[in-house]
Order: C-alpha cells, then sequence, then structure tokens
C-alpha cells in the first residue's frame, strides 16, 4: 500500500508504584490526584487527547482520541495506536507522581506487530530502539529487565513485543490482563462502527452508545459501565468500568487495515464473575474477525495451563478460531506471558 | 478512528474565575440542598445536579466546562454536590460512575448523564431547558 490507513495496533505502557510508603497512607488516592492539566500536557507530548471520561471509586478511565488512559492509585496504564509518541509519557509520568510521593516500582511496554511499520516515527520502528528509549527514561531502581519478541512459527508477521523493568524479581499483581488483537474484521460486522450518513448532528457521545448497542458490546460484560465515544467519519472507542476492573474496546473499521483491540484486567478466580473464556468469545464474536492474537500476562498469578486450553476450547466451538500457535515467556516483576495465535478453522 | 475530533477538553477556558462569583451552586449540608431543591421544584427551571467528588479525575476536568455552562445558560440551575460530603444524597440518586449530571424539572428526574460527556450535557441541557 503507497499510502498507508490508520494504524489501529496500539502500543501499551503500564507503569506500577509502591502503595506501602507513607504517601499512600496519607493520599489513598495516589496517582488520581495528578492535577488534569498536568495529565493534559502529558497527554499532549504523546500527541493525544481526552474525548471523554468517567471514574468510580476505585480508578478513573479517559477514552482518548488514540485509545485509553487509565488511573488507579498506584498504577497507570495508558494505550495509544496510530503514530503517537507513547514513550514520551514515561519521564514527566514518573516525575508527577514523585511530587505526590511515590516512587516507581516496574514498568511494561508491549506491542503486536504493526501493520503499517514503515509509517511510525522513530523510536517505533525497531523494538530494539523502543527499548533502548524506555531504558534511558527508567531510575535504576528498576534493576530486574527483560526484552522479549514472541514470534508465532505460523505468522512470524504478527509478533508480540514485550519490555519489562521491575523493582522486584517477583510481581505481586492480583490482576491478569488481557490483550486481544483481531484484524480482518468481518466486513458487515465493521459497518456498526461508521457513523450513519444524516448523524452528522448527533454528537459522537450519542453516537457512540448507539454504536455499542448495535454492535452488542453492551453484552460482553452486563456488569460493565461503559464510556463511548464515536469518531468522525468513523472509528470507535470505549473503556468498561466495573468495581475495580477495567475493560477497553477501540476500533478502526476501515477495509483493507480494519482493526479490533479488546483489553480487560480480572481476576481468574473471582466466582462473582465470569469465565475468561466466555468474556473472550462474546468480544471476539462482536467482530468475527480473520486473524486473532491473545497475549495473556499473569502478573502476580501462577500460571494456569488450564484456562489456556480452555480458551482455545472455547473459541474452537463457538468462534471456530483454531489456536495456530502458542509461546510463553516469563518476565521478572511481571509474571508470565502467554501468546496465543487464531485463524478460522476452514482457513 | 484518526479523524477529526470534534470535542476537546483543556484548560483553556477561564470560567469561574475568583472575580466573578459562579452561578455554580455547591451544597456541603444535606438540610441545605433538601431546601434547594423544595424551593426549585415548584417552578418550572431545569436543574442540573452535578454528582463529583475531590478525587475524581474526570470531574475536575470537566469542571470549567460546567462553570462555562451554568454562565450561559442563565434560565437553568447548575448544582454540584460531593458525594463524599452528602453520600446520602448520592445513594439516593444511586450515584455510581462520576461525574453523574441529574437533570430535573418539576422534582423529577428526567434526564441522568453519566461521565464527563461534555457535548452530550450540552445537548441535553439546551434542548431541556424550555
Amino acid at each position: 500500500m503507497s499510502v498507508p490507513g490508520f494504524e489501529g495496533f496500539e502500543k501499551r505502557l503500564e507503569l506500577r508504584f509502591f502503595d506501602d510508603d507513607n504517601s499512600i497512607t496519607s493520599n489513598p488516592m495516589g496517582l488520581r490526584l495528578i492535577d488534569f492539566e498536568s495529565l493534559d500536557q502529558v497527554l499532549n507530548e504523546v500527541q493525544c487527547t481526552v474525548v471523554s471520561a468517567v471514574a468510580n471509586r476505585s480508578f478513573d478511565a479517559y477514552v482518548l482520541s488514540e485509545s485509553s488512559l487509565f488511573v488507579y492509585p498506584t498504577k497507570i496504564i495508558i494505550k495509544t495506536c496510530g503514530t503517537t509518541q507513547l514513550l514520551k509519557s514515561i519521564r514527566p509520568l514518573i516525575h508527577l507522581a514523585r511530587n505526590l510521593g511515590l516512587t516507581l516500582r516496574a514498568c511494561r511496554y508491549s506491542r503486536g506487530s504493526f501493520i503499517f511499520p514503515k509509517a511510525q516515527p522513530f523510536p517505533y520502528t525497531s523494538f530494539k530502539d523502543e527499548v533502548l528509549v524506555v531504558e534511558e527514561s527508567l531510575p535504576k531502581s528498576l534493576c530486574y529487565r527483560k526484552a522479549s519478541v514472541m514470534t508465532p512459527s505460523n505468522n512470524p508477521s504478527r509478533a508480540w513485543h514485550v519490555f519489562t523493568a521491575s523493582a522486584d524479581v517477583e510481581s505481586d499483581e492480583p490482576v491478569v490482563v488481557v490483550e486481544v488483537c483481531m484484524t480482518e474484521l468481518d466486513r458487515v460486522n465493521a459497518r456498526s462502527f461508521f457513523k450513519r450518513k444524516g448523524d452528522e448532528k448527533s454528537n459522537s457521545d450519542s453516537a457512540g452508545k448507539e454504536m455499542t448497542r448495535l454492535s452488542g458490546i453492551d453484552n460482553i460484560n452486563a456488569n460493565a459501565f461503559i464510556c463511548d465515544f464515536a469518531f468522525d467519519p468513523c472509528g470507535y472507542s470505549m473503556n468498561g468500568v466495573d468495581g475495580d476492573r477495567y475493560s477497553t474496546i477501540h476500533v478502526t473499521p476501515e477495509d483493507g487495515f480494519s482493526y479490533g483491540s479488546f483489553e480487560c484486567g480480572l481476576s481468574l478466580y473471582d466466582d462473582g464473575h465470569e469465565d475468561i473464556s466466555e468474556v473472550l468469545s462474546r468480544a471476539i464474536d462482536v467482530f468475527r474477525p480473520s486473524d486473532v492474537s491473545i497475549a495473556t500476562t499473569y502478573g502476580g498469578e501462577e500460571y494456569n495451563h488450564e484456562v489456556t486450553k480452555r480458551v482455545e476450547r472455547v473459541l474452537a466451538k463457538k468462534l471456530g478460531l483454531k489456536c495456530r500457535s502458542r509461546l510463553m515467556d516469563v518476565f521478572p516483576g511481571s509474571g508470565t506471558v502467554v501468546y496465543q495465535s487464531f485463524t478460522p478453522r476452514r482457513k | 478512528m484518526g479523524g477529526v475530533v470534534s470535542s476537546l477538553f483543556g484548560s483553556g477556558e477561564d470560567a469561574g474565575t475568583e472575580s466573578e462569583p459562579s452561578r455554580l451552586l455547591k451544597f456541603s449540608s444535606s438540610a441545605r440542598w433538601q431546601l434547594h431543591y423544595n424551593e426549585i421544584k415548584e417552578s418550572n427551571k431545569l436543574m442540573v445536579v452535578d454528582f463529583s467528588a475531590s478525587w475524581c479525575g474526570p470531574c475536575r476536568m470537566i469542571e470549567p466546562t460546567i462553570h462555562a455552562m451554568a454562565d450561559k445558560f442563565t434560565d437553568v440551575d447548575f448544582v454540584k454536590l460531593d458525594v463524599d460530603e452528602l453520600p446520602d444524597v448520592a445513594k439516593e440518586f444511586n450515584v455510581t460512575g462520576m461525574p453523574t449530571f441529574v437533570l430535573i424539572k418539576k422534582g423529577k428526574e428526567i434526564e441522568r448523564i453519566i461521565g464527563a460527556k461534555k457535548d452530550e450535557l450540552e445537548s441535553k441541557v439546551s434542548k431541556l431547558r424550555a
């Protein structure tokens, strides 16, 4: 393609801070106390802006012009797509946290493989350069570091890139993060994410609500409150808020470079919540893609092979998606990462 | 995505400055809120109740917008309630996500917006104030 389309694949940054200082006892809201102007300035550096937001007692969730930002008392997650400069946010965020008395504990940078890798600015043209930039931005106290590219043998152009740096060898993060990347979305399903003709009068908030309903995204997790947004002339983003659990969906529906992502943080053993395989199955069914990859990061949780197998069984049974590759790696301070690739059975 | 973003949040506006009294009313006591509520109930005035909290980032983000709207829509009553100061009222109105904007007319809730949804709030207030 001579002119690249919009890059849906996101860059993801997660920063975790120590919560056993005096700072958290005196200011239990931690990072949530960062004033909006400062956050806005950081996002400006990254080249994105806030388009919608919602919060509850546990965290703040922002929908950005290029994906999402989640602010917990001791954790920040930023996910940005397009040609954003995500890594420019590291230094200013560490600085803002330090002003609140919070010390950096761990950093994780991850992404899939870009659809238009040549359209990315430096350092995103090479993972080695990205790792260099991240490393330079982190304090030496984060001494346990690892970079890895997980490359499926059946599809080397869809690799999963991870860099982690941590002050501890083991993570105590109770949240398992699941990141689903989907391409070649079903064209009919993708149509839900185009603003309808004559809909220019309706604002992006109500158009977003309509897309959530039409696409069936509101059925993925009935408990979650959804903060959605529709872009002009097409495209969609949402953040789901369910207690202290976040979820997020971003869609680039254009044919030729269609992309959809679903991410959520959850506990595998919470009886009150549904089986992760069912949630993933419903999320992927919204898009009926021809290519799916799922990266699961176990954090402080012990790797559970049953979960991996169950996800593969459910996706095969309910969506006809066959697992073509399964890779695993362990990252100090971040835990086990499993990377699975799926394509439809008939292919 | 990647198209034009029509609504942006920023700290550009200078609404609700020290020199001008803000039209946004704030109540820290249930009793005074109740008094005000009963008063407005008698009129045909639209009341917008903004449920927020000091630690809620999105609430702080949209605050300049609310001040600006209060200045613009002078026929509408804008009230801000802190969910920590008035937890009973927050519970009564079933506030979970924040900010939550409850639009009330003649003592009845006619609309509710959850989240810092600038465009939707402005469009609904504009439509329902008559």
